[in-house]
């Protein structure tokens, strides 16, 4: 099977899936679709760079913040809105990824999580603008283009969510299998070989975790209008957590596993979480049974016997020939 | 307002906050120093150990007694997840599946917590003996603090002695330096490991117990607290031990002065403080960088 031919089934299937669920249903399936999409723009660092991001919430939030403000103070329209809070999510990105950057591993992944939570900080300290612990409410969901009533309705915002997660994805895929994929891919197995072989990489992962906010901050400017609020808890260390379990357990380096991942992720917390109390005792031991024993995820194992997904066969390479690792 | 007294009782305030600090984040350096891994799970081990602490004390009635049951308690759990879990994942080479595997360890154990102690928030209560105020140049102090600067400053002093001297300190300073080396020479380094992890463990259980009489033992004091010995770590230095302490005295000083003069920013004050270091010394005042 043709991806292209997967791609167009899956498409499909999405499309005609409001039809098939519950009414009620329908709003979880969107917030499922947004968190796929967030899950998805991590993986770039996680699956394709090995920047293991815990702040991936400052992107979220960043979005949603922007967004929420631009369409209460500004009743702009909403494609126009969504983008511009892309632009000023990548053009902060900008500089905390440059600072980020200068370290690998472990000390990447503090220092995103420090971004993350002085953002938080941020947004008590300046409540006049962001409403401190409040966070802003009555974000309003402008109709359309040509004033038709589209987007308003719940079904309307589904298709913008599916299209926009769809492009999103083409994109990503385009991005990792172009030559500047190749590079992180370099970049991930080796980076000092990656170096040695003349790639500036701190500017490959530079632009890589740019990308990242990018797209994270799309996932979370469209969230922002479909739930009417965006809270501090967007950018609160427990979401990057979230963000980095669903692209975990999805099968890191595939982008189709963190969707998967991050979609499932979100339904299931909200059905079991109706069931039981201790959902977070479950799917703590979801998650480190997954760490422990299936590192290339739900989407490596479903493929499992076509091929591995790339940052497991690169854990298994790393483990075979301990000496080749950094 | 007397400002001699004022300034030295918020220092010792200061002071007795980087004693719970330091028990933290010596745990959390000498953990990366020897094994490479961060332990996400640390704050809720030092909460594992404020509710250890409490359940000992409210049934033997001895407050010093909880001090030695919940290191050793909390202890034994970080020996047995080092052996069950993170030992088969040695050889994958890779910080970020020790990042996971121990931010999974801190959902459940926080939510067994949960399950075990409930939502209510307990008191252990400060022990009679300790509950004083003794007066510094002429300000009220409470003695439980003078206690808790005292107990960080003797633990730190003994574990510095504890790596210097002794036999034990020496493979500790040798594995984090070239692990491979030490297991070539013959030592069973995978002994080290699991013991410094109980170790690390062990002393946030007693930061955790010491912490529980000053702010009651909640759920959730283990994520701000964790945040917060990442930071004293990061700042005095991944792996270096001296780093810990010039770490935590330096954070709680920001942390009470911002908490004092600028309350709006105190918590971004901290964050600012990292990054200024990060951005300096990309691998923290004494640490190097990798």
């Amino acid at each position: 099977m043709n991806w292209k031919h997967g791609f167009i089934g899956a498409a499909l299937l999405c499309a005609l899936l409001p039809f098939a669920l519950p009414q009620y249903m329908l709003t979880i399936v969107v917030e499922a679709l947004i968190f796929g999409l967030l899950a998805m723009s991590l993986d770039l660092m996680v699956g394709y760079c090995r920047l293991y991001s815990f702040g991936h919430a400052a992107a979220y939030g960043l979005g949603a913040y922007a967004c929420g403000m631009l369409l209460k103070h500004f009743a702009l329209p909403l494609p126009i809105g969504i983008l511009l809070a892309v632009a000023i999510t990548v053009v902060i990105a900008i500089p905390i990824a440059w600072i980020c950057t200068r370290s690998t591993g472990v000390s990447f992944a503090m220092l995103t999580l420090a971004f993350a939570q002085l953002g938080y900080a941020m947004l008590y300290r300046f409540k006049e603008i962001t409403g401190g612990s409040d966070g802003i409410d009555g974000i309003p969901r402008p109709p359309g283009p040509f004033n038709i009533a589209w987007f308003e309705s719940k079904l309307g915002y589904y298709y913008l969510v599916l299209f926009c997660l769809l492009g999103s994805y083409l994109l990503c895929r385009a991005i990792v299998r172009s030559p500047f994929g190749t590079v992180l891919a370099a970049i991930r197995e080796n980076e000092v070989k990656a170096r040695s072989l003349g790639y500036n990489t701190r500017r490959y992962k530079l632009a890589t975790v740019v990308l990242a906010y990018g797209f994270g901050a799309l996932a979370g400017a469209l969230y922002a209008p479909f739930a009417g609020f965006a809270s501090p808890e967007l950018f609160f260390w427990l979401t990057s957590g979230r963000v980095l379990i669903m692209v975990v357990v999805g099968g890191a380096g595939t982008l189709v596993g963190p969707i998967l991942g991050g979609g499932a992720f979100l339904i299931l917390e909200n059905e079991l979480s109706q069931l039981t109390d201790s959902w977070p005792l479950i799917f703590g031991t979801i998650f480190i049974a997954f760490v422990m024993f299936a590192p290339q995820g739900i989407w490596g194992l479903i493929t499992g016997r076509f091929g591995r997904s790339a940052i497991a066969a690169s854990a298994a390479r790393t483990e075979e020939a301990p000496d080749a690792a950094a | 307002m007397d400002f001699l007294g004022f300034a030295a009782t918020q220092c010792l305030n200061a002071l007795s906050q980087a004693s719970v600090l330091f028990f933290i984040a010596c745990g959390l350096t000498l953990i990366f120093g020897i094994m490479r891994v961060i332990n996400f799970a640390h704050g809720v081990i030092f909460m594992l150990g404020a509710y250890v602490g409490y359940t000992a004390s409210a049934v033997s009635g001895s407050f010093l007694l909880s001090l030695v049951v919940a290191p050793i308690v909390v202890g034994i759990v970080g020996m047995v997840f080092e052996r069950v879990f993170l030992h088969r994942l040695y050889r994958r080479r890779d910080p970020g599946a020790y990042l996971m595997v121990t931010f999974g360890l801190a959902v459940v154990v926080s939510e067994a917590i949960r399950l075990i102690w409930g939502t209510q928030p307990l008191g252990t209560g400060i022990p009679d003996f300790l509950r004083g105020i003794v007066l510094v140049l002429g300000q009220p102090f409470p003695l439980y603090r003078l206690f808790l600067i005292a107990l960080g400053i003797s633990a730190a002093v003994a574990i510095w002695q504890f790596l210097d001297r002794t036999r034990a300190g020496l493979l500790i300073r040798a594995v984090s330096q070239n692990a491979e080396m030490v297991q070539a020479l013959g030592t069973d380094i995978d002994l080290v490991r699991t013991g410094v992890f109980g170790f690390g463990c062990a002393l946030a259980a007693l930061g955790g117990a010491l912490a529980a009489p000053l702010v009651t033992a909640f759920l959730g004091m283990g994520t701000t607290v964790v945040i917060d010995a990442f930071v004293v770590v990061i700042v005095g230095g991944m792996g270096s031990f001296l780093g810990s302490i010039i770490g935590s005295v330096l954070i709680a000083f920001v942390q009470v002065v911002g908490a004092y003069y600028f309350q709006e920013l105190a918590l971004a004050f901290m964050y600012l403080l990292m990054l200024a270091v990060l951005v300096v010394r990309p691998g923290g005042l004494l640490g190097k960088e990798e």
